[in-house]
């Protein structure tokens, strides 16, 4: 249910500015299982080049998933961060497995038809390579004990006819062995493909395909302010806070906030701020809490504008 | 390095050694002229060693690299540091009470019996006094917390126990002596002084790396033909030849004259004025007031109060009894601009109740427990205490309503929700922080009992503080981060 990279083609994470003007404007995001995923490496330099949003690369190898240290695609969202994309209009929500399984559904029969006839020939191609790299194998093996095939008696016998005729028509006849590979096709029954993506088959969803807003927590409106300002975020859970803040890319740049979003009337303990001042401090960075600013008659007044967020940093003072 | 040393110093290392061998060395060394450097006196050494044909072998080489060592720390002469106290005697009693052991027992000395008998007979007709003196404290209401004014109560409760927190200090209440001090009549160091003296210390050192890098990186550039032999990086930082200024590294970003005070030559100005003010010579004559008074929490209160009974706290000139504190403290358990008098019973799981229970916890079991505000968690354990030992755990008190009682109505299962579950955003910061300051992380769940409120009907009721308590239990329950890396055997 890959969005639009197939699995056999490698990824790159250069950025292709060239291919640029190929990504759809909105992009796509894919909602799979609760999470928002990006696939496609242009469209994921794109939305960190122009629009301010890293996310986490979270692909690994499939049979070692323990290796965690460098991941590649899919990118995962936060959903603040989706959410900001589809707000501004950058983006679209997809939830990939319900237009997968509707566009299967929605299929004509030619179509269907063509689809498993390209999957059979697929099938056959992967099962006739397998069967070529076997014998490969085992003539190896056979040749590095000293001893020979015995389809090389047919061969031989083949041969032996053949002296009579001229010696390059001896030749042009070992160089082939078509019996061999026509035996062998008969036996061959396609491999059962399992296909890595659905868009190839299906079109690429439209914008107009969009679902509901992603939900966010109530951290929202600071990661909606500090986008806003320019900054770059990161999750922070392991600083204790919402967001790491960063001041360009986060290649480039060391964090300087640790940000936390509260409501604004929301009672916090004392002992979270110093806990927070402490361990920012630590690592050299400023704690930050903010949120938006509600009061009864804003809510009256103005009805769906945005209200303004207040945010404050909190630092050690040297005493 | 060319280490040159004094030809007298092995011999005094060789005596630390051991005697047998000291012949040996001592010849080694008479041989050397005063100033060969390092790699003659080994090959002069190992000479000996054949011709001595000894067994002390081993022992020259080993005189020899003590020697090496020595020579490089002794170069700058320490420091002469003020004898700090004999902790061990200072804080022996580890509460504030007297308290009389009987003799020894020995089984096959039948005078040990005999002593045991005469100190119970006289025990028994002379009762030994166990509260030598009752001490007097305040409530304050403003800063949640009670004062003790009296010098000597003072002095008892941090040497005994470690109780409280002095006003003006960091901990032990020792203003008097810092300023003191700082006028220049006493000579003792606090520790705020230590902490001081070790940041100046690493400061400096931080500035002669900084040198050190600076001339590195000047000897390269040398080297490299960019710099001439008596020209400096700054000339070539000016001219813009080189395009990272190394400024940020180099210097300090305060100081207008960069390294200044490396070499010692040109102290700053306040240096000079502060010393100056320290030349003038001191008042003696003057009394300096002690402006410093002594904080207990209230949880230290209640200990001292409640099982303890060696302080008496006064509100307006009236003693108030623990049952009355109870109700105090619980009103001010939490910080609210507004005074918030509790009309009914108190409830079971006010902040103060079971900051106390868990304080009366480990204070039983022999730790010393003292307010954890500054690792945002409420308590730290100290092994014996503050002056022997960091702290060992950091604990964080969270209430738990598992008791049946507590999930029976929705809104109570709301309120005890609310009250104990915490993100996971708080617990990381929380881990974060005390793994820094290399504590080890306990969550302490205080089981509420099952009732809102504590079972003492009105407010003029009499409540039985023991009966109260003994409905709580405590869990612990350590937290650590197991990494495969770190815990390889």
């Amino acid at each position: 249910m890959a969005d639009s990279t197939p699995a056999t083609s490698t990824p790159t994470m250069e950025p292709d500015v060239a291919s640029e003007a190929t990504i759809p404007k909105p992009f796509p995001i894919s909602h799979i299982a609760g999470r928002y995923l990006l696939f496609d490496v242009n469209v994921i330099s794109y939305a960190r080049r122009t629009h301010n949003i890293t996310g986490v690369l979270i692909g690994t190898i499939p049979n070692l998933s323990q290796q965690n240290v460098f991941l590649g695609i899919p990118l995962e969202l936060q959903p603040e961060e989706a959410r900001v994309l589809v707000e501004q209009g950058h983006a679209f929500i997809v939830d990939d497995a319900e237009v997968h399984r509707k566009g299967m559904m929605a299929m004509s029969r030619e179509q269907r038809l063509k689809l498993l006839r390209e999957m059979d020939r697929e099938g056959m191609e992967l099962a006739k390579a397998e069967s070529r790299k076997a014998e490969e194998r085992s003539t190896k093996a056979l040749k590095e004990k000293g001893l020979t095939r015995k389809e090389k008696k047919s061969d031989e016998s083949n041969s032996s006819a053949a002296v009579e005729g001229s010696e390059t028509s001896l030749f042009d006849s070992k160089g082939e062995t078509p019996t061999a590979v026509s035996v062998s096709e008969k036996k061959l029954e396609p491999v059962p493909i399992t296909p890595t993506t659905s868009y190839p088959p299906l079109t690429t969803p439209s914008a107009n395909a969009a679902s509901q807003l992603p939900d966010v927590p109530k951290s929202y409106p600071l990661f909606r302010y500090l986008h806003s300002k320019g900054y770059f975020t990161m999750p922070g859970l392991r600083f204790g806070c919402h967001y790491s803040v960063y001041p360009g890319d986060t290649l480039r740049f060391h964090s300087h906030y640790l940000a936390t979003g509260l409501d604004f009337d929301e009672e916090f303990e004392l002992q979270d701020v110093i806990g927070g001042g402490r361990l920012a401090n630590r690592v050299k960075k400023a704690y930050l809490i903010g949120g938006e600013v509600t009061s009864e008659n804003d809510k009256e007044a103005e009805g769906d504008e945005i209200a303004p967020v207040r945010t404050f940093s909190i630092e050690w003072a040297a005493m | 390095m060319g280490v040159q040393c004094n030809a007298g110093r092995p011999v005094q290392r060789s005596a630390h050694g051991g005697t047998q061998h000291q012949p040996l060395s001592s010849k080694v060394t008479a041989l050397l002229p005063t100033t060969t450097t390092v790699s003659d006196r080994r090959q002069v050494a190992m000479a000996m060693v054949v011709e001595a044909q000894s067994a002390g072998a081993q022992t020259t080489e080993d005189v020899l690299k003590s020697d090496l060592k020595g020579s490089n720390t002794d170069r700058a002469p320490k420091k002469p540091r003020a004898k700090r106290p004999n902790f061990n005697e200072l804080h022996a009693k580890p509460l504030p009470l007297d308290v009389y052991p009987l003799p020894a027992f020995i089984p096959h000395n039948p005078i040990s019996i005999v002593r045991i008998a005469i100190s119970l007979i006289s025990h028994s007709i002379w009762r030994p006094k166990s509260h030598a003196i009752i001490h007097k404290a305040y409530f304050s209401p403003e800063t949640q917390s009670v004062h003790v004014t009296d010098p000597e109560s003072i002095r008892a409760l941090w040497e005994h126990g470690f109780w409280g927190a002095g006003s003006l200090s960091r901990s032990d209440p020792r203003w008097l002596d810092q300023e003191k001090r700082r006028r220049g009549i006493d000579a003792a160091a606090t520790s705020e002084e230590w902490t001081k003296g070790r940041r100046d210390e690493r400061r400096q050192m931080k500035l002669e790396r900084a040198k050190a890098q600076r001339e590195a990186i000047e000897q390269q550039l040398r080297e490299e033909g960019k710099l001439g032999a008596e020209s400096k990086l700054e000339d070539l930082v000016g001219e813009e030849s080189v395009t990272e200024s190394p400024r940020g590294t180099l210097y300090p970003a305060d100081a207008a004259n960069p390294l200044g005070n490396v070499t010692g030559t040109e102290g700053s100005v306040v240096k000079e004025i502060s010393k100056a003010i320290a030349e003038e010579s001191p008042d003696f004559d003057i009394e300096i007031k002690n402006q410093e008074h002594l904080q207990l929490t209230f949880e230290e209160t209640f200990f001292l109060i409640y099982v303890l009974g060696v302080l008496e706290v006064y509100q307006d000139d009236i003693t108030l009894q623990p049952t009355d504190l109870l109700r105090l403290f619980c009103e001010h358990s939490e910080f609210t601009p507004t005074k918030r008098p509790i009309q009914g019973p108190i409830a079971s799981d006010d902040p103060f109740l079971l900051n106390y229970v868990v304080f009366h916890h480990f204070r039983s079991l022999g730790w010393v427990v003292r307010p954890g505000i500054k690792f945002a968690c409420d308590w730290l354990l100290y092994l014996r205490g503050p002056a022997f030992h960091h702290a060992e755990f950091a604990v964080m008190v969270i209430p738990s309503y598992s008791h049946a009682y507590w999930s029976e109505t929705p809104e109570l299962v709301e309120y005890s929700k609310g009250k104990a579950n915490k993100d996971w955003w708080w617990f990381h910061r929380l881990n974060r922080v005390q793994s820094q300051a290399h504590k080890t992380l306990m969550l302490v769940y205080v089981e509420v009992p099952p009732s809102r409120h504590m079972n003492t009907g009105g407010k003029d009721e009499m409540l039985d503080i023991g009966a109260a308590l003994k409905k709580y239990r405590v869990r612990e329950f350590i937290w650590k981060r197991w990494s495969p890396n770190r815990n390889r055997d």
